[in-house]
């Protein structure tokens, strides 16, 4: 039998076309916001305020000529970034956008204990398809772009995955869509019972994003396009829209861990779409935070951003699971009770 | 240690008597005339001297039979010329590369332009001209016409022969690369991280302009230099008419050389202002870049507003300049002067503070004073490394003389300190044209002077944005000049950036390269 409630939810709300739309937007209030920082006036043709100028460069790609370098590795060149971009928007289907996770249909928040650690994974395979994608090209600058993505996300994806046991250890559970609800319902928010960990999670989300000061791979005086060098045409769009969603999931998982993710007051009407309302919300927040901070410094250097993953990111972060830890142990549960 | 110019100069009479002639306030304060390999001895001993001695530029002229070589020498005061022959048909003379190894750059010039042989110093294959060009062939000579030489068939593009050493990798920069806004080459060789040596090729875009200027009139030629570099152009125009002027001997009037001041400090602070917005960008700092961006539009309506366009004004011109400022102007600068001082503690904020400006910019490419002189540096480069260089206290030329400013120098050596040599001068070069407005005489603006000039030689020095720009112009009393020498600021300190990259790591190669504010319009003629 045919779940039609479920293709839906996968193909229209909250799935795929709902995370399409609020990616562009995204993109949009990112360039704008960045544009407005540097007293300019950024997208302001295409719709209202330039609001359809993303889809509008989307499209246009789409147009353009695919050419394929006659060296690249033709098929891992083809569909490393279509595997990237399919992985990504999986990984983001577990995130308990209206109120549980996109794969879920009737009752309960939907997810599976565990689910935490998959959607990092997914997310640090499709840093790894995006490092393909660049080696593939057989291109000198696209190499050294793909190598620095690969040298930068192997380094932070371990502060990355301490962080985030720390909302876990909070909540007790490895479950994502528990780990949000927990917040709302019986907790604060971690981001006032570990704000310790929000800021060393934002600051190494900024690093798996690559966004400034850790955009190294991206450094177009030294490189380029990084790996996206010898990317044209709609090959070129997904690689962007990858880009675009690793941004919005990484600010999901943000506002899931540490914000309570779409969970908050329901005051008239269906839950699910105060449940979307408030996490569209958080997560423009979060947005407008990173690229804040990506506007503000300059860019480190290869060896300066991993220095600074090795030596002060990773203690750091173990140092954060340690005092989460203690605090869970001694001051949280006592008080509650548990 | 000779602190004064003629006491250098009646050391250097005195200890070669008879053998040279000394001929006062030609070509500088003093010209020496030194054949037979004495330059090099006449060197030596200025340097022994003086430690501020160094190598401007080296002319090379065809003078019929002989071969004319004029070594430009600067010293802690004003200038010296030595001036040496050598026979066209063996045009061989001593190296200095060996007690002065910032010659090397105009050595190799000089080689490849005239076709003077410097013993002791191989420059083999071309430095300036293509690889098409015909091998003893020297287009800066006389009987050479451009429209006759026939290019050569391409060599064979050679195999980038890897270094003996399996460690090292060669990495070639340019002509075409991301980091480079202009086409040259650098080969830079690396082991691991490292960069142990680069090698630069320029001419990429060499455009022959000294060979030009001689077959067009003195006025043609004000218009044809402003075109060897977009951004410093009035430069290039006053250190030209400067030269010519000083041939003629002419009395520029007050009002005119208030003006050119003006002209260039505007030009000055446009083109600093520039490099501070690109360095930023050089180091992923986009914010920073659209913000001194931002301020400088005002500064080129300044421009336009003092010379009728905004990038090639053309204001100054043979005998004064060719607008006047009126009432209405003046209130319009001081206004944009006004509004940009007010910027400027944020901007000094940011290249101070910043913590992740300064992460990359403090201890790259880091040059020791003694490295500057020695490499003959100039501009902001060689004041970041505290060497207090300025044409404009050293030699003050037009009103600078009179107007009060402070010489920007710090003491640090890397990317960081020339910057801030940037920053402060932009304030500085605010407080000049306020000043300068402000005690502007009344009174004409241009002297007529004859077309054709009276037989003769002279040198203009002046401080362009990026550093000395030098002229040396020789009339031969026709309205054409017998030949025009321009020595840029980028090709003086491209030497600097050869040695400072040396030891640091492959990365910090574009920012260090940055800093130096380099022009390859400039570098190539």
């Amino acid at each position: 039998m045919i779940d039609f409630e479920l293709i839906f939810r996968i193909l229209v709300f909250p799935g795929f076309t709902f995370l399409f739309l609020l990616t562009l937007f995204c993109d949009w209030m990112e360039r704008k916001i960045e544009a407005r920082i540097q007293n300019r006036v950024g997208p302001m043709v295409a719709g209202p305020g330039g609001i359809l100028q993303p889809l509008a460069d989307f499209i246009k790609l789409l147009t353009k000529e695919d050419i394929e370098p006659r060296d690249a590795k033709k098929i891992i060149f083809k569909f490393a970034p279509l595997a990237a971009f399919a992985i990504m928007v999986f990984a983001a289907c577990f995130i308990p956008i209206d109120g549980k996770s996109v794969l879920t249909t009737g009752a309960g928040i939907g997810g599976f204990n565990g689910d935490l650690i998959v959607i990092l994974t997914f997310a640090t395979i499709a840093n790894f398809l995006l490092f393909l994608s660049g080696w593939a090209s057989n291109n000198p600058y696209g190499s050294i772009g793909s190598a620095r993505v690969l040298t930068q996300f192997l380094g932070y994806d371990i502060p990355l995955f301490l962080v985030a046991l720390a909302p876990a250890f909070l909540a007790g559970s490895l479950q994502i869509a528990t780990i949000a609800q927990i917040q709302v319902t019986t907790l604060l928010p971690f981001a006032i019972l570990a704000p310790w960990a929000l800021v060393l999670f934002v600051i190494t989300m900024q690093a798996e994003l690559e966004k400034d000061p850790f955009d190294v791979p991206h450094s177009e005086s030294e490189l380029v396009g990084g790996l996206e060098t010898e990317y044209t045409g709609a090959k070129l769009a997904f690689l962007h829209l990858t880009r675009d969603i690793q941004v919005v999931f990484g600010s999901a998982l943000v506002v899931t861990l540490f914000l309570g993710g779409p969970y908050g007051p329901v005051f008239f009407g269906p839950a699910w779409i105060w449940y979307t309302i408030w996490f569209v919300l958080k997560l423009l927040v979060v947005v407008a935070v990173t690229e804040y901070i990506s506007t503000v410094f300059a860019r480190l250097r290869i060896d300066q951003v991993l220095s600074g993953n090795w030596r002060i990111l990773l203690p750091a972060s173990i140092l954060s699971l340690i005092l989460t830890v203690a605090l869970v142990t001694w001051v949280y549960n006592p008080l509650r009770g548990a | 240690m000779a602190s004064n110019n003629l006491e250098l100069i009646s050391l250097v009479e005195s200890k070669f008597g008879d053998k040279i002639q000394v001929q006062r306030n030609l070509l500088g304060a003093a010209t020496i005339t030194a054949h037979n390999g004495l330059h090099y001895d006449v060197m030596k001993a200025l340097l022994e001297a003086d430690e501020k001695t160094g190598v401007t530029s080296i002319t090379g002229l065809d003078l019929g039979a002989n071969l004319g070589v004029y070594y430009h020498i600067h010293t802690s005061k004003p200038f010296i010329t030595i001036k040496a022959e050598v026979p066209k048909v063996n045009p061989t003379i001593k190296t200095l590369i060996d007690i002065h190894p910032g010659a090397a750059f105009h050595e190799k010039e000089v080689a490849d332009l005239v076709g003077v042989v410097f013993e002791g110093h191989a420059t083999p294959g071309h430095f300036v001209l293509p690889e098409t060009w015909p091998e003893g062939v020297f287009p800066l000579r006389k009987d050479v016409k451009a429209t006759e030489v026939k290019p050569v068939p391409t060599p064979e593009r050679e195999a980038n022969v890897l270094p003996e050493n399996q460690r090292l990798v060669k990495i070639i920069i340019g002509p075409q690369h991301p980091a480079l806004l202009e086409p040259e080459k650098f080969s830079v060789t690396v082991e691991g991280e490292t960069v142990t040596k680069v090698d630069p090729r320029i001419g990429y875009v060499h455009r022959g302009i000294e060979k030009s200027a001689e077959s067009r009139t003195y006025l043609q030629d004000v218009y044809l230099v402003e075109r060897v570099c977009g951004i410093c152009n009035p430069c290039h125009a006053y250190g030209f008419v400067g030269a010519v002027e000083k041939i003629l001997k002419a009395d520029i009037p007050e009002r005119a050389q208030y003006l050119r001041v003006i002209a260039l400090e505007l030009n000055r602070i446009h083109s600093h202002l520039l490099t501070l917005g690109h360095a930023g960008l050089e180091i992923g700092y986009e914010t920073i870049f659209q913000y001194f961006w931002r301020d400088r539009e005002p500064i080129m309506d300044l421009i336009e507003l003092t010379s009728g366009n905004r990038v090639y004004g053309s204001l100054i011109t043979i005998g004064g300049v060719r607008r006047d400022l009126n009432s209405i102007d003046i209130p319009k600068i001081k206004e944009g002067m006004k509004n940009l001082r007010n910027q400027l503690p944020f901007y000094n904020k940011i290249y101070r503070e910043e913590p992740t400006l300064r992460l990359r910019m403090s201890e790259v490419g880091v040059m020791s004073r003694e490295d500057a002189i020695k490499l003959s540096v100039v501009g902001p480069v060689a004041r970041g490394s505290n060497y207090d260089t300025d044409i404009r206290k050293d030699i003050p030329y037009e009103a600078y003389g009179e107007i009060p400013f402070k010489e920007i120098v710090y003491s640090t050596g890397d990317v960081w300190a020339r910057m801030n040599v940037r920053l402060d001068e932009v304030e500085e070069s605010i407080n000049i044209i306020d000043y300068a407005l402000d005690h502007l005489p009344s009174g004409p603006i241009k002297v007529d002077l004859p077309r054709a000039v009276i037989a003769g030689e002279a040198v203009c020095s002046l401080e362009a944005p990026r550093g000395e720009l030098f002229y040396y112009v020789r009339s031969n009393g026709t309205d054409m000049p017998e030949r025009v020498k321009i020595r840029t600021p980028t090709f003086a300190n491209i030497p600097s950036f050869l040695k400072s990259a040396i030891g640091e790591s492959i990365a910090d190669v574009p920012s260090n390269f940055v800093s130096l504010d380099p022009c390859f319009s400039c570098t190539d003629r």
